[in-house]
């Protein structure tokens, strides 16, 4: 720092210093994220308090990345990395190439073009392997001031890496305005769904007390004031640091005391400056910060000696900061105070001679700032090209939303008459800008301004507006949710006689897709044959056969003739595969993978197709966002069959690709379930959390109820009935009626939790929750019979599962209720929960002391399949209970494997009948003997990995689970063993290795 | 040292703000929690002028919930962030009333100001506070909700149904609450013309949470301009704070 403004003593932070270093740094475990936003008004001190925490991160061997957010309303996407990067890079020395070549590269890859499906979710994840190659194993900080002027795309940025999928250790300190959170600003809500994370904190930074205000004032005039001048400074500042320094430096320097605001405190002190001086102070004002010393010397014009010298005069006047990389006000109150101190025609003057200087050399964030002065300048023609440019370029970085704000300006540059003697406006289509803001505004989800500006767009054209525009129309109002609109505009394409057929087959296809969304599955059927028809006439049609394929399928599947929707869909991407690009054979597997693992419940063979699709997309060079989604879909449907050990590696295959937005969460939910099933907390915890991170920056209503039952879920586990209940509260009150499944599943958490509090005694039974539970599972009830087959099917099994835990909560359960859910279940081929109605069956014969052998053979039902999924916490209720009634478990009459109940191939159990075809499941070489056959495929793997000398930490990483899930692996292996060592453990995988 | 700006109570606001709520659930509790508080205020035990607003709140927010658990709304996604959204923005005038911030909303201010005054009437004090809640937080709190669900105040919307929802349960529960506390102003209110009546029970609620509407719509136009942004919000403070003094006045007073 150059100057000597923060040479003023630090006080009264003292604990927030050590509370951010402890939370940035200290207590982070490796591969962990931590975040702490720092809100507070004006001049409170927070970016004080950042710098001397970096200072003392710094010391402490992280690598700190500082960077500021800037307030002029079109700034880029990325700017604050972009800045902090160079800042770092400014600062290496010589002996730091490596580190230095890796800043570079990653600011190369902010200037390359990156466009495609995903690019959006690619770029997120090449910036976090930048930071991963820059830190080099040490704890990355990132610090960010006024964040509350931070673009989308970087806040997108923090929440990825703060959710952990970089892969970084890293943590992020921010500092807030809190006047700008009043508002409307959209970090509010994020910071509200933020707080409730252990990994992040929100320290509101107080005005100082008395007694430090006192001390800094003291400090400042070098020695303690007198008791009137102290009252007055406390009364006057508030205990704002800022203000107590500059009332005290005024009085030390023995100006007079009289001003009483900042306004004024600065006001009198830009008149007593020096003519130049205060030119310059006027010119950093109107520039972008920080201003370089190259540019002010081109903005003011004055020689070498006298812009020094002028410089000089504006800091020692504290109202300027020098810094290397050029001179910011010194606070940005200074800039509202100077605001309505210049003439317009003066203000104007600066930002022309800003423009024209920038026009000759580039400079950081070029384009927009060209805009910003050329604007400010009264020169729209110029300023045209430059927003224009400042567009692409925030498009080039997927930040839809600040180029939707420069076309927006565009726009209205392009409409404001031109007088000066810049004036020859350049030739641009209005027509062409109007429809770059239409879709960047739809990208950004703005629909309504979308919708607007295509409005004036098609009033722009003399007759009808053109089938494409109407149809991008409908595209729009349906993404705004207004279905009626956007149907009444397909309808229109499908009738007018002027669309093509291709058109109108797109058209027919999308309504088709829209309909099956409003759950009308007739009307989509007809649409989308309608489509497929229009569609074999033309050629290049593949994305509407695909897309009216899909709508089909899923009518027929809805209207219960799933085999001819299945055959249709099967078709489709015979002919994507055929005639179709890349993206149409991916979203065919898509479309199938979803119709065999959700309306059909064909789990096996869904989970066939998905991961043959991955592996196809993959080939495609589609792995990031396909793939990916496939993937998705093999694990949940691999979880609901009972696979285990296989959905769990299917996951860590998947996020290998570093998802993002959507995909990541739906990810990360899937391997929590895993995590919940196994009893690992904290995997389970550290998902959940990452999750919550990601939801934060909002937009995904459709994952909160997923998450809050995966809560409510290992809550219970945990025996914290309340939290469960909770969470399951907060879901009813957020679910959509017409979601019988979740709302079902929902039900049932609620349910359990109460009857389970019940049971234990541990929390009171809320009679309340009770009966609202009871009025879900009611209305649920009336509206499953109503809903399409396969959805009632899946409704079915949990309403079983509630009406059996309402037994529990009237008296001691009812077998016959859980006998009934466990065959639902069983009908399903899902064993989780057939597994615990199993459970809860023999709990409850037991209770009544009647027919022990039908619950002991329940009771060994239900260890074995939980065995064999590796459900830790089911196994042990399951043996509590069995070893409470004294019930041999281990007694095995029949071979492993083979289903009693109808002899038909068990999915439970792994290796053994399973489905020809379901992947690339690599299980241990060698036939499998005795006593292996309760092992898992995984435990198996873990176990080779164990005889091998292997650490659990090594294990974890070859298989990519965590070291602690491995622990829970190995447990079970050694339970399932009966040993206690790893040696013994291992002597049994040699002896069984069959050779 | 001065008095706690909470007195008695004190610590217990100040720890009970320190939670956020995060669902409407949760709301409910903490609204319950903080009327059992406010009532211990002195001098005026149980009539406090928060008090009376809260207790109106809660009673507002109690059915809210009701309506969530029951179905009542089309999107219980957008209403369930509004009300969480809607509500911080009460405890965060609280909260900042507490640290003698003077960014406290002055919509709410002159209603705390009162909070020990010594004429404190019901009505009007309830009636000043869902002025500052509702003519001053609510367009804030939809920007912040529709922004964080991706969505966008659009007229003629499910959301915009739901939203017009809240004015039928506001209503419902006005008339009754006025009877509730105001037992013994209630023979003074009739022997006044249904005018004033009609203002409360319609105009008040109906009539602000409509401009409520429109303003959350210009503002959700200039919400990526921190300028425009921080002037609308100072326009609405001082419309707010204007009518909430009008309410407290003597001449609400008279509307008692």
């Amino acid at each position: 720092m150059a100057s000597e403004v923060d040479s003023a003593p630090l006080v009264g932070r003292a604990d927030q210093l050590a509370t951010l270093r402890a939370a940035l740094h200290d207590d982070i475990g490796p591969g962990q994220t931590a975040a702490v936003f720092v809100t507070g008004e004006s001049g409170v001190g927070k970016t004080r308090l950042l710098t001397e925490a970096a200072a003392r991160l710094r010391d402490a061997g992280a690598v700190v990345l500082t960077g500021s957010c800037l307030d002029i309303g079109d700034a880029s996407p990325l700017h604050p990395v972009l800045q902090a990067l160079r800042r770092f890079d400014a600062d290496l020395t010589a002996a730091q190439a490596r580190t230095s070549s890796a800043v570079r590269g990653l600011l190369r890859t902010f200037a390359e073009d990156s466009s495609g499906a995903d690019s959006a979710g690619a770029l997120l994840e090449r910036v976090s392997r930048g930071l991963s190659l820059i830190a080099e194993g040490r704890p990355l900080v990132l610090v960010l001031d006024d964040l509350q002027w931070v673009d989308r795309t970087t806040r997108q940025l923090l929440l990825y890496l703060l959710a952990g999928l970089g892969d970084l250790q890293l943590s992020v300190l921010a500092a807030v305005r809190a006047e700008s959170l009043q508002g409307a600003h959209p970090l509010r809500r994020v910071l509200t769904e933020l707080r409730r994370l252990r990994s992040v904190r929100v320290l509101d930074l107080a005005p100082l007390d008395r007694a430090d205000t006192d001390r800094l004032a003291g400090e400042i005039v070098g020695t303690p004031l007198a008791p009137e001048a102290a009252d007055q400074v406390w009364q006057r500042s508030g205990g704002n640091p800022f203000v107590v320094e500059e009332l005290a430096r005024d009085l030390r320097d023995g100006r007079d005391g009289l001003s009483d605001t900042l306004r004024e405190i600065f006001l009198s002190r830009v008149d007593v400056l020096p003519r130049q001086a205060h030119a310059a102070v006027h010119a950093v004002a109107a520039g972008v910060e920080p201003v370089e010393h190259w540019l002010l010397a081109e903005v003011l014009g004055l020689p070498e000696p006298e812009l020094i010298e002028a410089l000089r005069e504006a800091v020692a006047h504290r109202l300027l900061v020098g810094a290397d990389d050029g001179y910011r006000l010194r606070h940005r109150l200074v800039a509202e105070v100077l605001a309505h101190e210049l003439l317009p025609a003066e203000r104007a003057g600066l930002h022309r001679r800003y423009a024209e200087a920038l026009t000759q050399a580039p400079a950081e964030l070029h384009q927009a700032r060209l805009a910003h002065h050329w604007r400010l300048a009264g020169e729209p023609a110029r300023a045209l090209p430059a927003a224009m440019a400042a567009a692409r370029e925030a498009q080039r970085l997927h930040g839809f939303a600040e180029a939707h704000r420069h076309w927006s300006a565009a726009l209205q540059l392009a409409a404001t008459p031109t007088s000066g003697p810049g004036g020859v406006p350049p030739e641009v289509d209005r027509a062409v800008l109007l429809e770059h803001a239409a879709e960047t505004a739809h990208q950004s989800g703005e629909h309504a301004r979308a919708l607007s500006l295509l409005a004036e767009l098609a009033g722009g054209e003399p007759l009808d507006p053109s089938c494409g525009l109407r149809i991008r129309r409908a595209r729009y109002l349906a993404a705004a949710g207004r279905s009626a609109p956007a149907e009444a505009e397909y309808r229109g394409v499908l009738e007018s006689v002027d669309c093509t057929a291709g058109e109108r087959a797109a058209a027919a296809a999308q309504l088709a897709h829209l309909l099956v969304l409003q759950g009308r599955y007739a009307d989509a059927g007809q649409r989308a044959r309608e489509a497929l028809e229009l569609a074999a006439t033309v050629d290049g049609s593949t994305n509407s056969v695909v897309l009216a394929s899909a709508a089909l399928g899923f009518s027929e599947a809805f209207l219960e003739d799933p085999d001819s929707g299945l055959a249709v869909v099967r078709r489709a991407l015979e002919t994507a595969e055929r005639s179709g690009g890349p993206e149409d054979v991916a979203c065919a597997y898509l479309h199938l993978a979803e119709l065999l693992t959700g309306p059909l419940n064909i789990l096996e063979e869904g989970v066939v197709v998905a991961r043959r699709g991955a592996e196809r997309v993959a080939e495609l060079g589609l792995g990031r966002t396909y793939e990916t989604r496939l993937l998705a879909i093999a694990t949940n449907g691999l979880f609901r069959v009972g696979q285990w050990a296989e959905a769990e590696k299917v996951v860590a295959a998947a996020l290998r690709h570093r998802p993002s937005g959507a995909d990541a969460v739906e990810l990360l939910l899937a391997r929590c379930r895993l995590s919940v099933g196994y009893g690992d907390v904290e995997a389970s915890d550290r998902d959940l959390e990452a999750v919550a991170t990601m939801l934060a920056g909002g937009g995904a209503p459709r994952h909160v109820l997923p998450m809050l039952i995966l809560r409510a879920g290992l809550a219970m586990w945990q025996g914290r009935h309340d939290v469960a209940r909770q969470a399951v509260q907060r879901g009813m009150t957020e679910s959509r009626s017409d979601d019988v499944v979740l709302l079902g599943t929902l039900a049932w958490h609620g349910l359990r939790a109460e009857a389970e509090a019940h049971a234990s005694r541990t929390v009171a039974v809320d009679p309340t929750a009770v009966r609202r539970l009871r009025d879900a599972v009611d209305r649920v009830t009336a509206k499953s019979a109503t809903a399409a087959g396969p959805v009632r099917v899946v409704a079915d099994g949990f309403l079983a599962l509630c009406t059996a835990e309402l037994t529990r909560l009237d008296g001691r359960g009812d077998p016959d209720a859980w006998a009934r859910s466990a065959a639902e279940w069983d009908k399903r081929n899902h064993p989780y929960p057939a597994a615990y109605s199993r459970l809860r069956q023999a709990e409850a014969l037991l209770a009544r002391r009647g027919r022990s052998s039908t619950a002991g053979t329940l009771l060994r039902e239900a260890h074995e399949m939980a065995l064999s999924l590796g459900a830790v916490p089911l196994t042990s209720e399951i043996r509590t209970l069995a070893g409470r009634a004294r019930v041999e478990l281990t007694d095995r009459a029949q071979p492993a494997g083979v289903d009693r109940r109808q002899g038909r191939p068990r999915s439970t159990g792994v290796g053994h009948g399973r489905p020809a075809g379901s992947g690339s499941v690599t299980v241990v070489a060698g036939p499998v003997v005795d006593e292996l056959t309760t092992l898992t495929a995984r435990e198996r793997e873990v176990l080779a990995a164990v005889a091998e000398g292997l650490t659990n930490k090594e294990i974890g990483q070859r298989l990519f689970i965590s070291e602690r899930t491995i622990g829970v692996h190995v447990s079970h292996i050694f339970d399932k063993l009966q040993v206690r060592t790893r040696v013994q453990a291992s002597a049994i995988h040699l002896r069984n290795r069959g050779e | 040292m001065t008095e706690p700006v909470w007195g008695p109570v004190h610590v217990d606001i100040v720890d009970l703000l320190a939670d956020h709520p995060e669902d409407v659930p949760a709301v409910v509790d903490h609204l319950t929690k903080l009327q059992d508080l406010l009532v211990r205020l002195p001098p005026l035990e149980g009539s406090c002028p928060l008090a009376d607003f809260n207790r109106l709140y809660l009673t507002i927010t109690s059915r809210v919930l009701e309506g969530l658990y029951d179905d009542y709304f089309a999107d219980p996604v957008f209403l369930s962030r509004l009300d969480v959204e809607f509500a911080a923005r009460y405890f965060d005038a609280m909260r900042l009333w507490t640290e003698s911030s003077p960014t406290t909303p002055r919509a709410w201010s002159c209603l705390f100001k009162r909070m020990r005054g010594p004429d404190a009437r019901p009505l009007p004090s309830a009636a000043a506070g869902v002025n500052a809640h509702i003519n001053f937080d609510l367009p804030f709190a939809l920007v912040t909700t529709f922004d964080h669900l991706e969505s966008e105040p659009v007229d003629g919307t499910e959301q915009h149904r739901d939203y017009l929802k809240i004015n039928d349960i506001f209503a419902d529960k006005i008339p009754s609450l006025r009877r509730g506390y105001l037992e013994r102003w209630q023979l003074l209110l009739d022997m006044l013309n249904g005018d004033i009546d009609d203002w409360y029970q319609g105009e008040l609620v109906e009539y602000t949470r409509d401009v409520a509407w429109r303003n959350a719509q210009k503002i959700w136009r200039c919400r990526h301009d921190p300028q425009a942004r921080d002037g609308e919000r100072a326009r609405l403070d001082d419309n707010a704070a204007a009518l909430g003094r009008l309410l407290l006045s003597p001449l609400g007073a008279f509307l008692q």
